[in-house]
């Protein structure tokens, strides 16, 4: 589904992202873990579209077309999802009419019938349960005024209502508390199925006691330096990244 | 190439005991002690030629009257258009305007609020839109005569091309007009490098107890929602749109007057409209 190889990205004349290689099949859950400035983040923003990151090398196949080529739009309509680390908040639109934009958009794209005004409120109103989300805040401005934890889940019900293929989650489980963790995770669980991927980027082992990934990748110094199964994330909860990133500075200065 | 034509003027609820006298140009109408009215006063294109418009409106509110005044202005793209407003508000009285400034090559809105009674008060809101060459200008001055007064004015502007927006704002509180509360703030949302906005808020205040802010900004539409609505499917001119609609949109919302309310949204959509 998603083939990244020997991907080199930065900002501008700084190279963040010095190498990485990934393959994500359908059905399965990737984390990618990693200390602070690994580059995590920025692999997540390159795969969305986000501008102000140049790509030097390597190349992005999602269903065998050029990713990177793609506008951001175009990636959602294939089925390409971000959920933010930092969700932005839009005063003056409304989460409702955001959502229902956003399905529509992606609905033409994919040459489906719109839904009409009865039908998508049915479809939100569906999944906002899902998030444990109060119908109050689908009238609210996008995000305005939401705690972090609201946040984060307002992302996920976005996920939930746009049902992309493949699901990239930026730090979600950063700054929640252990009910909005698990409501979020619950999320991820319930969309889980074989046809959908999803790529959980995060600092903490905490999520992944909820979601249980097929494979766990260490980030460190923009390059893969450890891939492993689920049972990495634990060695990495009781070592800390310090010997990882002792390991990724000797690569590095190997091929340096 | 000059003609004059008068807006459109309605009052409402029907049956208003609201005294209204033209003369020439200029109207006339005062709103009785304790009495409570509506006033729209609509100015649509007059064709592609080049003309021009002149109107004047004089308002007087006695003693706690409550006037809202909705002004919407869309000339035809070669006008010139100048329309003053002046207020006279009496004590406790309490005046509302909402002004919708959309089009003509020359657009002038000059408001002079006289706040001349104890607690009287305005609240004056705008926004101006200008695209191509157009220039549009608001000028307002709030006077607070008398004490216990309270002033809001909220404008907002959008310049699209090589549009040049102009917001002039003074508040004058004079020396008698103690525990004054006023507030003036001003945004601007430039949609090219090459429009232009000006923005002068002005505070001149000869009284000691006051409270009064004010403040301005100029900006551009927001990278992250844009990257944020496009990332979740929205096409980048759709985007783009409804983002330019979100500035407007507290600015139409409001005004109570739904038939206003719903001749404006539509306005403020085609607008930018990009092919």
């Amino acid at each position: 589904m998603l083939e990244i190889k020997n991907l080199h990205a930065g900002i501008g004349e700084k190279e963040i992202l010095r190498g990485i290689s990934l393959q994500v099949a359908p059905g399965q859950i990737h984390a990618i873990m990693g200390p602070n400035g690994s580059g995590k983040s920025t692999l997540a923003n390159v795969l969305a579209g986000r501008e102000g990151f140049t790509v030097t090398q390597g190349e992005v196949r999602y269903e065998g077309k050029d990713l990177l080529a793609m506008t951001p739009e175009a990636r959602a309509g294939v089925g390409v999802f971000l959920a933010f680390q930092y969700p932005v908040e839009i005063p003056g639109v409304t989460n409702n009419y955001f959502m229902k934009t956003a399905v529509n958009s992606v609905r033409k794209y994919r040459g489906q019938k719109e839904l009409d005004a009865v039908d998508f409120l049915k479809w939100i109103k569906d999944r906002a349960r899902l998030v444990e989300m109060d119908a109050s805040m689908l009238s609210r401005s996008v995000n305005e005024g939401f705690s972090g934890g609201e946040k984060k889940r307002n992302e996920i019900l976005q996920m939930a209502v746009l049902e992309p293929r493949l699901a990239i989650l930026d730090e979600t489980d950063s700054g929640l508390d252990i009910d909005a963790l698990q409501i979020v995770a619950k999320g991820i669980n319930t969309m889980r199925s074989p046809e959908r991927a999803f790529i959980v980027v995060t600092h903490y082992q905490r999520l992944l006691n909820y979601v249980q990934p097929d494979f766990v990748h260490v980030l460190a110094n923009g390059r893969i330096v450890k891939s492993g199964g689920k049972e990495l994330a634990l060695e990495l909860e009781e070592k800390g990244y310090g010997w990882i990133e002792g390991a990724a500075k000797a690569v590095t200065g190997a091929s340096a | 190439m000059t003609q004059t034509c008068s807006p459109q003027l309605s009052v409402f609820p029907a049956g208003a005991p609201v005294r209204m006298e033209t003369q020439g140009d200029s109207v006339r109408l005062r709103v009785p002690a304790g009495c409570e009215a509506s006033l729209c006063e609509i100015y649509e294109p007059q064709g592609d030629a080049a003309y021009s418009v002149q109107a004047k409106l004089e308002l007087t509110l006695e003693a706690g009257a409550r006037l809202t005044h909705y002004k919407l202005v869309q000339e035809g793209f070669r006008a010139v258009h100048q329309s003053f407003l002046e207020v006279h508000a009496l004590a406790s009285a309490s005046f509302e305007s909402h002004v919708f400034l959309f089009g003509g090559a020359q657009v002038r809105n000059t408001i002079h609020v006289r706040l001349a009674g104890d607690g009287a008060q305005c609240s004056l809101n705008g926004l101006y839109v200008a695209t191509g060459e157009q220039a549009v200008e608001t000028h307002t001055l709030i006077e607070h005569l008398k004490p216990h007064g309270t002033s809001r004015e909220f404008y907002k502007g959008i310049l699209d091309q090589k549009a040049q927006g102009l917001f002039d704002g003074l508040i004058i509180v004079q020396k008698e007009a103690q525990k004054t509360d006023s507030t003036q703030t001003n945004k601007n949302l430039l949609l090219s490098a090459q429009a232009r906005a000006r923005s002068n808020p002005e505070l001149k205040i000869l009284a000691n107890d006051v409270k009064c802010k004010h403040g301005s900004t100029i900006g551009q539409l927001d990278a992250e929602q844009l990257f944020y609505l496009r990332s979740r499917g929205v096409e980048k001119e759709d985007a783009r749109r409804l983002l330019i609609y979100a500035f407007a949109s507290d600015m139409i919302n409001r005004v109570e007057l739904a038939s206003l309310r719903e001749r404006i949204e539509p306005i403020v959509f085609a607008l930018f409209q990009r092919p």
